[in-house]
């Protein structure tokens, strides 16, 4: 953290950095499709970010991932939802775009600022 | 702590699938080799995959609460197991691989079972380069930041 950061910029590192780590969970999920005995792997993504805001440093706190209950298992003992998986990716994603997207916003005003108003020059 | 580990992640399950489906074609273009080196009729062959991040026992050791370390569970063919279907015996008295009543010993292998396992591996290997397209999506996203 420094003088040029606003508190929306710190706080756009940690969404992204929870929205990295669910995205990596929804990956491994997916290439686990066809493991024997796989279970699905998710984390609260609420309460991780409320944990991560918290934190003061710039460093994310450790992740907790969990599995998650209630999936129908296979009679290979996995219990990976295609439907699930492909909803969760396109909404990593999104959430990724619009966290990028507002970032982008925060360093244009802040630019906007330096150049004296006058456009991004 | 990055997004490249994702791409690992994903390109590890396209390495097990495509592999699937290599076992799969071998099982296809072999479905009437009755004489291998070993011996005997050619085997149907199948793929075990594993996951080489997710250990149950180590995950109850740390009560349920596995921390998101640099151990991801990326996949793996495990093994190539051979399938234990015994052989189909078929009545050819004239083929060189006869046994002593005429039967020759055909490898057990239905070509339905097999197309359908090379869809599954299909359909899986492109799902997860899908996934890989949504990462590589995001780390541009982030690129653009520097613009």
């Amino acid at each position: 953290m420094n003088d040029l950061s606003t508190p929306m910029m710190n706080m756009m590192q940690k969404v992204l950095d929870v929205t990295v780590q669910r995205h990596k969970l929804v990956v491994a999920n997916m290439a686990n499709v066809d493991t024997p005995g796989y279970h699905t792997k998710d984390l609260d993504f609420r309460s991780e970010l409320r944990r991560a805001a918290a934190s003061d440093g710039d460093e994310t706190p450790m992740l907790v991932a969990r599995s998650v209950p209630g999936l129908l298992e296979r009679p290979d003992g996995n219990n990976v939802s295609l439907d699930r998986e492909g909803l969760l990716l396109a909404e990593t994603q999104m959430q990724f775009g619009l966290a990028v997207q507002l970032l982008k916003g925060e360093f244009h005003s802040l630019l906007s600022a330096i150049n004296g108003g006058g456009g991004q020059g | 702590m990055s997004m490249f580990s994702a791409l690992e992640i994903s390109g590890s399950a396209l390495t097990a699938e495509r592999q699937r489906a290599e076992v799969v074609a071998a099982n296809m273009a072999n479905a009437e080799t009755t004489h291998t080196p070993t011996g005997g009729p050619y085997r149907r062959k199948e793929v075990v995959f594993a996951s080489s991040g997710n250990r149950p026992f180590q995950m109850m050791l740390a009560g349920f609460h596995p921390t998101l370390s640099g151990n991801q569970p990326a996949v793996r063919v495990q093994r190539v197991v051979d399938d234990p279907t015994p052989s189909l015996m078929r009545y050819e008295p004239g083929h060189p691989d006869a046994n002593k009543d005429g039967y020759v010993a055909y490898p057990n292998i239905n070509p339905v079972q097999e197309m359908v396992d090379l869809m599954g591996a299909v359909r899986s290997y492109q799902l997860n380069a899908s996934a890989i397209t949504a990462t590589k999506q995001m780390i541009q996203q982030s690129i653009e930041l520097l613009k």
